[in-house]
């Protein structure tokens, strides 16, 4: 028996500083889950017509950035928050995390300008950026993303652009998976302190891309074997449903609101 | 600033239609999909912080600028409505920023030195320039679009409706971190990242013949006396974009916290709280709309509570099968 096999081994890594790769494994990874939530269907979603519901919440954000009028802010606010209330717990989360981080923000940035006096100013455009963010959200949550795509052609988008789109969030999906597993890769090879990691980061963008092309590549073949040149149709006509009713009378709501405050 | 877009999108629609083969359309959308990643990618700062490239220039580089406004424009897109991190009304002006200022000009940028420089030495000089110049370009034209926002939107009493602050603030907050910091990261990245293309794979970046350079001066040309102009009238006829562009600068996440201690007079005189009455509104809509968004309230907070308490049953059901 070797001498040297007998002794403990007493090798401690020096601590390493890799929270650029945490940061990086964790957006990633949100994204590409998000997507992969978004492909899972709920039957108990609502209904209403993805385009409608586009065009509601486009007239309101629009509504609320020209109105003047804290009442008419207020009033939408409280119409987004009953909408909201409306939802499961797990979605009104995901929609409060990004609004509360937005308001904050938006609060803290103007705070300097109300000391001189527009503090109305401050409490009204921290409202507007909270009630438009949760509009957005609350659109994206409840809306199916092949609903939204469908809902873009429906507002005379080109096909080029829904094409694009539709190819963008699939491949996010893929090249995000490929790009967490060389960040994890990175992250379990480096044992003790590496300082190369940060340029082994370009090589992980570097290498994306190339998979990338290699990826536009295959696509383009599987396009030209199905015959698919790009051209969307849309199969089922949007037929307006008695559930549309809703989202038309909120509109008019609103657009009586908006007026009747004076704008 | 979506006014100003549109013209911009369908000229590099028609472009990479007509002039692109079908052959690259895959190219565009796996492209938006590697520009919206490489904005994810955290690059470590001095200090311990981290911050993100933007990646404009770079994908200008080795997609071409058409089709990096594309991607750059379709990534923003899907980051805008599809994850709802806000920035809907901003989304013109973000598209104007980072899909149009910093492919181009970063492009051009990057080809006027390489033509100039010879050798690896001119190439990589170009690309650090173009990065560079272009993602600060981008970040003078957001300070543009804030600043000019208290000058054009007031209310009656003559507060600013949107973005308080004046040019005179906008554009030393904008620009400091991304001179100082922002700027340095994405000319670093880019200059990484090609170097690691050419090396791994030459031949895959995109060649564009040096004829082709020509009608890129004027565009710019155009470009750069039509920047100003461009915000004024889209500002007026627009406008609406203030509140939520400060919103979409959390889900940037650039480093605007950086607020210095400049602001001007004509705040000092407003009275505190101009009367918030409505006109042509009986007193109970008000009630009304503050009960509303009460229960709002209650029901949202007693179903997150609910959300919690699920969770927590969850975990300890997990660890009671674990400890089995």
């Amino acid at each position: 028996m070797p001498q040297w096999l007998l002794h403990d081994e007493s090798y401690a890594p020096p601590a390493d500083k890799d929270a650029f790769v945490d940061r990086s494994i964790r957006s990633i990874l949100g994204a590409v889950s998000r997507i992969r939530s978004r492909s899972v269907r709920r039957p108990d979603e609502a209904r209403l017509n993805p385009g409608m519901k586009l065009a509601s919440m486009l007239l309101l954000i629009a509504l609320i950035s020209l109105s003047r009028s804290f009442f008419f802010v207020m009033f939408s606010g409280a119409l987004l928050l009953t909408l909201l209330s409306l939802q499961r717990a797990e979605l009104i989360l995901r929609v409060l995390k990004v609004v509360l981080p937005a308001a904050a923000f938006t609060f803290a940035i103007l705070l300097p300008s109300a000391i001189w006096g527009n503090f109305p100013g401050v409490v009204t455009i921290t409202v507007k950026v909270a009630v438009t963010v949760a509009a957005v959200g609350l659109f994206s949550a409840t809306t199916d993303w092949g609903a939204i795509t469908g809902a873009l052609k429906i507002f005379l988008l080109p096909d080029l652009f829904i094409l694009v789109l539709d190819a963008t969030i699939r491949y996010i999906d893929l090249l995000g998976g490929l790009s967490l597993s060389m960040l994890h890769a990175l992250k379990l090879r480096s044992v003790g302190r590496n300082r190369m990691k940060t340029a082994s980061l370009s090589g992980i963008a570097g290498s994306l891309f190339l998979r990338s092309r290699a990826m536009a590549e295959e696509m383009h073949a599987a396009m030209e074997c199905r015959c698919f040149t790009g051209r969307y149709r849309i199969g089922r006509a949007a037929r307006v449903s008695p559930s549309d009713i809703w989202p038309l009378a909120a509109d008019a709501a609103i657009l009586f609101v908006f007026i009747a405050s004076g704008a | 600033m979506g006014a100003a877009m549109v013209p911009v999108l369908a000229v590099a629609a028609r472009k990479v239609t007509g002039e692109v083969s079908r052959e690259r359309i895959p190219l565009l959308g796996i492209g938006a999909a590697f520009s919206f990643l490489i904005m994810m990618f955290n690059v470590p700062l001095p200090g311990g912080t981290t911050g993100h490239a933007v990646g404009g220039t770079l994908l200008a580089v080795v997609l071409g600028p058409w089709s990096a406004c594309i991607s750059v424009t379709i990534a923003l897109l899907i980051q805008a409505l599809l994850f709802g991190d806000g920035g809907i009304l901003a989304f013109g002006a973000n598209c104007f920023n980072m899909a149009f200022v910093i492919p181009f000009l970063g492009y051009f940028i990057y080809r006027f030195v390489k033509d100039r420089v010879k050798g690896e030495r001119g190439e990589y000089a170009g690309l650090a320039a173009g990065s560079y110049i272009g993602l600060n370009m981008a970040a003078l034209c957001a300070a543009m679009e804030f600043g000019i926002q208290p000058l054009l939107f007031r209310t009656a009493a003559g507060l600013p409706m949107y973005c308080p602050y004046p040019l005179s603030v906008s554009i030393p907050a904008m620009m400091i971190p991304h001179l100082a910091v922002a700027g340095v990261v994405e000319a670093i990245f880019t200059v990484a990242v090609v170097s690691f293309i050419r090396k791994a794979s030459p031949g895959t970046i995109h060649e564009e013949s040096s004829a082709r350079v020509r009608p890129l001066y004027t565009l710019l040309a155009a470009l750069i006396c039509l920047s100003p102009l461009g915000l004024l009238a889209a500002g007026t006829a627009w406008g609406e974009w203030g509140a939520e562009e400060i919103g979409s600068v959390v889900s940037g996440g650039k480093a605007l916290g950086f607020i210095p201690e400049g602001m001007r007079k004509g705040f000092g005189f407003q009275v505190l709280f101009p009367d918030y009455t409505v006109k042509g509104l009986p007193d109970f809509a008000g009630y009304i709309v503050s009960a509303a968004a009460g229960a709002a309230i209650l029901v949202i907070a007693f179903k997150l509570i609910g959300l919690a308490k699920k969770t927590v049953v969850k975990t300890r059901e997990r660890r009671s099968r674990l400890s089995r």
